[in-house]
């Protein structure tokens, strides 16, 4: 089965020589959820941009269910979602409005996105505030409402940027189960984050980037062993 | 297709104000909105009556037939500088241009949509235009309603083709500048030197169109409006097709318009993501080093932040600074030119001496310096980061008057500079250099104030793009609209009023009104900041 994301020596080289991203190697197959992991400014945001096509790069190759980023990227955009980690919505939109502005380009037909919003919205309990302005939502309903948002095509790959930040406990609870639904269904989820606690428990693969590059990556069980994703993550950042 | 159409809709729905007051529920804003609506309708009012207005004194020149060519060459010239100045930042390097790349648009239909979107925001001021001078030329030429249906219809193909010039340019720009660690500053420059180049080629070409002869004024524009058809051909076409109904031009202005269109994007679409990529990667060098740092007074302190915060946006430094370069720009050129000659050129040989226009150095200065006040945009600018400067412990006033010092640094040395140097190109007497000087100060006085009023009176914090504060705000508008006609009128008045009154009693008497007028605003701002 071809993996539904695979990134192949992807290098990024801003100016001159300052390689944010170091020929980065990681697959992602159906029904994963693969946590990407490492310190502020350690390449994890340069390549998850560089992945949903945001990004232009300067070495290797990204293939989106098969599909190169560089010369298809409509055709991996359209199996592809992304929540960024602040994310820039068009404040003078209402929610609805936003949300069925996505929906029309992905062409969902209004009784499908009907559902999928409504699904989304009860479970994130913003659908009283769908109708409001959304300058006047709370950075978390920015994510929540960006979360749906990125739900709303049932996407094959789910690429998030620190998707807990922002996000109440409840919330974050729904977008674990929402991950863990999606994930038994076949999609696949490819996030950064710094919780390392939801990464352990979340996740059935990782990988841990340092300066760009890529220095552990496997799944949970082979990289943490008997000990905890943060005795690890510690000691690899510590050693190389 | 689709996606295009999908894609214009929510540009257009999601700054659209009257999207925000139906969905608003804070009264004040709604006020707010229908106030900013309000000023927009007198506004364009204005423009209108300009067109009216000056279309009836070529039509009682017997002039008429000019008007056409008027109407192509003023939408085309306006549609080209102000999409010059707006190409970074709508085009490229634009807010939210993460998330529309990430959703499955081609780049082409992307920049393709965002630059009929912005065709679309500027038609109602072109319209306008066109508007009025259709009315006027109605009144003098009578042509007939097929001559008028067509003038509206290419009205709307007009502006496509300068437009589409200056957003090219402005890809060239962003291309080259994408190359540089402070890209930044790289585009403001390519933009200043291309608006500059832009102005001198008009000269240029105004003088090939007279042929080195300064003939009688009614002539001279006849024959320079009629050339421009040849130097400029869309102008030709758009003349042809509405006073000759030629069917090979209506075919060549809309054929024209819409393969230039196509061909435009594909090399923009190409490099799209690559040249965007460099402008929004901010690449950390990781190299710093504490060095003794010097502390400021609060004033100070805010005007550095705006200092700073001018340097690091193209949009808003191009705009602000236009003006202070042309003051400069002017204050060297006239050093080196023939005053008499100059004078006689630019008013077309109609009797007006340099000693005539003593009086008006310090407004025709002011033209230049006035024409953007920072003070009218730095309070919307501020957006999201409204609350750095809310919860500092500062006053309003405190933090207007920091704004209105930078503003005040920014424009004294210029407006200085390039009075003294017309003073000493026009020789004008000791005392009314000093007058001069001096109204020259409280001009920029007055323009640092009125601004500021505007800035705060009409504050919009919810901007999606810089471009809605920079150069679409309510607050700029109504700053410089008003500001730029009364100017004109000024120095109309004052040279005429020159040659009946002591020309060092008219500048006594504007320095005196300009303080006022400055006082009153500031009273005004104080109320505004209470």
């Amino acid at each position: 089965m071809k993996p539904v994301l695979e990134i192949k020596n992807y290098t990024k080289i801003y100016g001159e020589a300052k390689k944010a991203a170091d020929n980065v190697c990681l697959t992602v197959e159906a029904g994963d959820i693969y946590g990407f992991i490492g310190h502020n400014g350690a390449g994890k945001s340069t390549t998850i941009r560089a992945v949903v096509g945001v990004l232009d790069f300067t070495e290797g190759e990204i293939l989106i269910d098969g599909h190169s980023v560089k010369s298809e990227s409509v055709e991996c955009k359209k199996i592809t979602s992304y929540i960024p980690d602040n994310p820039d919505l068009y404040e003078n939109l209402s929610g609805i409005q936003y949300l069925d502005f996505i929906a029309d380009v992905f062409r969902i037909d209004g009784k499908k996105r009907e559902e999928v919003i409504k699904k989304y919205a009860d479970a994130f309990e913003i659908t009283d505030s769908l109708g409001d302005l959304i300058s006047s939502y709370s950075h978390g309903m920015k994510q929540k409402l960006a979360i749906i948002s990125a739900l709303i095509h049932e996407p094959k790959l789910i690429v998030m940027d620190e998707p807990f930040v922002g996000l109440d406990p409840k919330a974050a609870f729904t977008l674990k189960q929402i991950m863990h639904e999606l994930c038994e269904k076949g999609t696949a989820i490819f996030f950064s984050t710094h919780v390392l606690d939801v990464a352990e428990k979340l996740c059935n693969k990782v990988a841990i980037i340092k300066g760009g590059k890529i220095i552990d990556s496997g799944t949970m069980e082979e990289l943490v062993g008997k000990k905890s994703l943060e005795e690890v993550f510690l000691e690899v950042q510590d050693e190389k | 297709m689709k996606s295009s159409m999908v894609l214009i809709k929510n540009l257009l729905l999601s700054t659209s104000q009257w999207n925000i007051y139906r969905l608003c529920r804070d009264k004040k804003k709604k006020g707010r909105i229908i106030g900013n609506f309000i000023g927009y309708a007198f506004l364009y009012l204005m423009l209108m009556a300009y067109g009216v207005f000056s279309c009836i004194g070529y039509g009682k020149m017997g002039l008429a037939e000019v008007i056409p060519m008027l109407c192509a060459l003023t939408i085309s010239l306006m549609a080209f500088f102000l999409t010059l100045f707006k190409t970074n930042g709508y085009l490229f390097n634009f807010k939210e241009y993460d998330m529309l790349m990430s959703l499955p648009f081609e780049a082409k239909t992307v920049a393709g949509c965002k630059f009929l979107y912005m065709y679309i925001k500027s038609l109602p001021w072109n319209l306008s235009i066109s508007l009025a001078m259709l009315i006027g030329y109605a009144v003098y030429a009578k042509p007939g309603l097929s001559a008028m249906c067509l003038w509206l219809l290419l009205s709307f193909f007009l502006p496509v083709i300068p437009m589409l010039a200056a957003a090219f340019i402005g890809y060239i720009i962003a291309r080259i500048s994408a190359g540089f660690k402070k890209n930044n500053l790289i585009q403001t420059l390519l933009t200043f030197v291309i608006v500059i180049a832009c102005f001198c080629l008009r000269f240029v070409i105004e003088s090939l169109a007279k042929n080195g002869r300064i003939e009688e004024t009614l002539t001279d524009i006849s024959v320079y409006l009629s050339k421009a058809g040849k130097i400029y051909p869309p102008a030709g076409w758009f003349v042809n097709a509405v006073m000759h109904l030629k069917p090979g031009d209506i075919l060549l202005m809309t054929g024209v318009t819409l393969l230039l269109f196509e061909l435009v994007f594909i090399p923009v679409g190409k490099a799209y993501r690559s040249i965007n990529s460099k402008l929004k990667s901010h690449a950390a060098a990781g190299k710093f080093s504490m060095k003794e740092q010097k502390s400021r007074s609060i004033y100070n302190a805010i005007a550095f932040k705006e200092f700073r915060r001018m340097l690091g946006s193209t949009i808003y430094m191009t705009n602000a600074a236009i003006g202070e370069l042309m003051a400069l720009l002017l204050g060297v050129v006239i050093l080196f030119v023939d005053v008499d000659k100059a004078v006689s050129t630019l008013t077309r040989g109609a009797p007006v001496t340099k000693e005539m226009l003593y009086p008006a150095i310090p407004l025709i200065v002011y033209f230049c310096i006035g024409m953007v006040a920072t003070t009218a945009i730095t309070p919307s600018l501020e957006g999201k980061n409204y609350w750095i400067v809310q919860s500092l412990p500062i006053s309003k006033k405190t933090l207007y008057q920091g704004k209105m010092l930078f503003n005040m640094y920014l424009t004294v040395p210029f407006a200085l500079f390039a009075t003294i140097c017309m003073c000493i190109a026009a020789h004008t007497p000791l005392l009314t250099s000093l007058l001069s000087v001096i109204l020259s100060f409280c001009l920029c006085a007055f323009s640092t104030v009125w601004g500021c009023v505007c800035g705060v009176k009409h504050m919009r914090l919810d901007w999606e793009n810089e471009i809605e504060v920079v150069k679409q705000g309510a607050a700029v508008s109504i700053y410089i609209l008003p500001n730029m006609f009364v100017t004109t009128g000024l120095i109309v008045l004052t040279v005429f009023l020159g040659t009946k009154i002591n020309r060092d009693i008219i500048l006594g008497i504007l320095i005196l009104a300009v303080t006022f007028l400055a006082a009153l605003s500031y009273k005004k701002l104080s109320s505004l900041a209470a």
